[in-house]
């Protein structure tokens, strides 16, 4: 029947084309290619850590405690308790991305359903649904993470958890203006005269061309995210010791600030480095995803 | 929809209805007012009565054109006629058969297509041309390489070769070329009724007359019942048979295409020809314009809503509503107590002929 005729306009007849084109255009942004390769190399640093890192992540040595960047044998340093720097930078990828990308992923799915719900059918739904979120926009970011943590008790997937929910009033938020934007354009207008579904016009009609403004307003969020993880960690709430992840790592070395400033600042510079790159993705892939240009 | 497709050749109107011995389209007495919504709980603060009270017909092959100013509800009641926007009050019947009692929504919009005035709106940017006309006869059931096969066949029955477009996107084509597109998907569902909103008025003019000597040559080949909507008054003089002159929400004046044109009853009507600029040089517009901007269609004023700019206004134009009325020439009506005989406007005839 119709759904699934429709299934082939929606995914073997048009988006290729256009997705295809999307990519081809990413490819020739030198930047966003740049930002890609980085977080490609922070992924492949994540899954071979066990590989690449030179020493053991948990052993420290007391006697070798906060050596400088360039001592031999330990490239960029040790920490407080005379641990690889370079080994735990390596290892803490893997928290680290984990905590930073999961987050927005999943509330990219929930937020994106809520707020096209609530764009297109409008009405009492969109009241319902969008007073509710805003419920959650009373409490800054950093404050709701912390609280919904706290109150769920410390450990990695209640972090996870906690970031997830505080990502989704701003991806719902986001979803329901473009949603109200396209809904009321004549396309969609026609769509309906066609006599298609609400859900057909959704999928065909507005999915698309509301997508890519979530999306690229999402990949924004995974900065956001890497930070707010690293800052859980930092309280205590997220990642604990001796789990190596940049947020902790900043946490615990800041003691070390004046005595060894530039081996305590590498955590701060993996959480920068890293933020940045998803940072100039997204703008490349907006761009990129501009049919216009 | 389960309809047997196959069966259901492309382009064909030969789909038999009901015998249509009346109009294939009757309205009547249809309403729509939008509730202005305000303050803290969104109570009602008053309605715009976008439109009030209109009926009219159209006969299975004709074109009724629509003119009047700018919000006077031309465009509401094209949404009606599709039901994107469903009236308040007011019946649709289409052949025979009533909108909501022997007719479906979905029934009424396959045989009632719109073309909207903004042709890049009207197209999705994510779709090519060919899946955009292909979209209405698929979620109608129609499989997906028939639809497309039909896409292209009818892309190159508007004019454009669908070796070049079929896989174009909206921003690659013209306007022109994309309202193409436009009628291209309306006609999809071979549908017995187009309703033009201003379809060519955002056109160049000479684009605009390309796109007017299709819509005719389709209404010929095809057979279709256009209800054209512009504010263009010699636009709508090319292409209608009967034209309908709307003001606030109302039927100012209804009738054939040459009476109207050439003795506009209604006073409304008179200024609006009025104001056409003449290609006459020796015939040069004399009367001065209709001054100032319709009332507010929130609160529109009482008798006949046109009484506040008339200059033929009479004590009773602001407490009685005129109704539609017959005029000498056959189909020809217009609201407004200056043709009403025994209204007791000054100007009309006294009602003589009381029944014994």
């Amino acid at each position: 029947m119709s759904s699934a005729s429709f299934e082939t306009i929606a995914t073997a007849g048009t988006l290729p084309g256009y997705w295809s084109g999307v990519l081809r255009r990413l490819g020739r942004d030198p930047v966003a290619m740049f930002a890609l390769l980085v977080i490609l190399a922070m992924v492949l640093m994540a899954v071979f850590a066990p590989l690449i890192a030179p020493a053991d992540p948990y052993r420290g040595q007391m006697l070798r405690r906060l050596r400088p960047i360039g001592t031999p044998g330990f490239p960029l340093g040790t920490d407080e308790l005379g641990r690889d720097m370079l080994t735990r930078l390596i290892y803490g990828a893997r928290l680290s991305l984990l905590m930073g990308v999961t987050p927005v992923f999943i509330a990219f799915f929930v937020g994106s359903a809520i707020g096209i719900t609530a764009g297109y059918l409008g009405g009492k739904v969109n009241t319902v649904l969008m007073r509710t979120v805003d419920v959650f926009f009373a409490f800054p970011s950093v404050l709701l993470a912390i609280a919904l943590s706290g109150a769920l008790g410390a450990g990695i997937f209640n972090g996870l958890l906690s970031l997830t929910i505080v990502f989704i009033p701003p991806i719902a938020r986001i979803a329901e203006s473009v949603t109200t934007a396209v809904r009321k354009i004549e396309y969609v207008e026609a769509a309906r005269a066609s006599g298609a579904s609400a859900l057909t016009i959704v999928r065909v009609h507005v999915l698309g061309n509301v997508i890519g403004p979530i999306f690229v307003y999402a990949t924004g969020l995974i900065s956001v995210s890497l930070i707010l993880a690293s800052g859980l960690s930092f309280l205590g709430l997220g990642v604990k010791p001796p789990e190596p992840e940049w947020g902790l790592m900043l946490n615990t070395l800041r003691n070390a600030i004046y005595v060894q400033p530039w081996v305590a600042a590498l955590p701060g510079a993996m959480i920068f480095i890293t933020s940045i790159s998803f940072n100039l993705l997204s703008d490349g892939l907006r761009s990129a995803m501009d049919l216009k240009s | 929809m389960s309809a047997p497709t196959s069966a259901r050749t492309a382009l064909s109107t030969a789909e038999a209805g009901p015998s249509t011995a009346g109009p294939l389209l009757s309205i009547n007495g249809l309403t729509k007012h939008f509730p202005l919504k305000g303050g803290l709980f969104g109570q009602s603060r008053g309605v715009v009565r976008a439109v009030d009270g209109i009926s009219f017909d159209v006969a299975e092959g004709e074109t009724l054109g629509i003119v009047g100013e700018s919000g006077c509800g031309k465009s509401t009641t094209a949404r009606l006629l599709v039901d994107l926007i469903s009236p308040d009050s007011g019946s649709v019947i289409l052949g025979g058969r009533t909108l909501g009692v022997d007719l479906t929504v979905r029934d009424l919009r396959r045989q009632v297509q719109m073309v909207f005035q903004d042709s890049y709106a009207s197209l999705n940017p994510r779709l090519t041309m060919q899946d955009a006309i292909a979209f209405g006869p698929m979620v109608n059931g129609m499989a997906r390489d028939k639809a497309v096969a039909l896409a292209r066949d009818l892309l190159a029955r508007v004019g454009l070769d669908p070796g070049r477009f079929a896989g174009r996107y909206p921003h690659e084509l013209s306007g022109g070329q994309r309202q193409r597109v436009n009628i291209a998907r309306a006609l999809a569902f071979s549908p017995k009724i187009v309703v033009l909103d201003e379809a060519v008025s955002a056109l160049d003019k000479s684009v605009e007359a390309q796109v007017l000597n299709l819509l005719a040559d389709l209404k010929a080949e095809l057979g279709l019942t256009y209800i054209f909507i512009s504010h263009d008054l010699n636009v709508v003089r090319y292409m209608s048979d009967r034209v309908m002159v709307m003001y606030l929400g109302q039927v100012a004046e209804i009738g054939p295409v040459d009476a109207l044109y050439a003795t506009p009853a209604h006073p409304y009507s008179q200024a609006l020809l009025a104001a056409m600029p003449s290609m006459d040089p020796d015939r040069r517009t004399m009367e001065a314009p209709l001054a100032g901007d319709p009332p507010n269609p929130i609160n529109p004023p009482p008798g006949c809503r046109f009484h506040t700019r008339c200059r033929q206004a009479d004590g009773v134009c602001s407490v009685t509503v005129p109704v539609l009325h017959a005029l000498p020439q056959k189909g020809h009506l217009a609201s407004c107590h200056l043709h009403i005989p025994g209204s007791g406007h000054t100007g009309a005839t006294p009602r003589t002929e009381m029944a014994p």
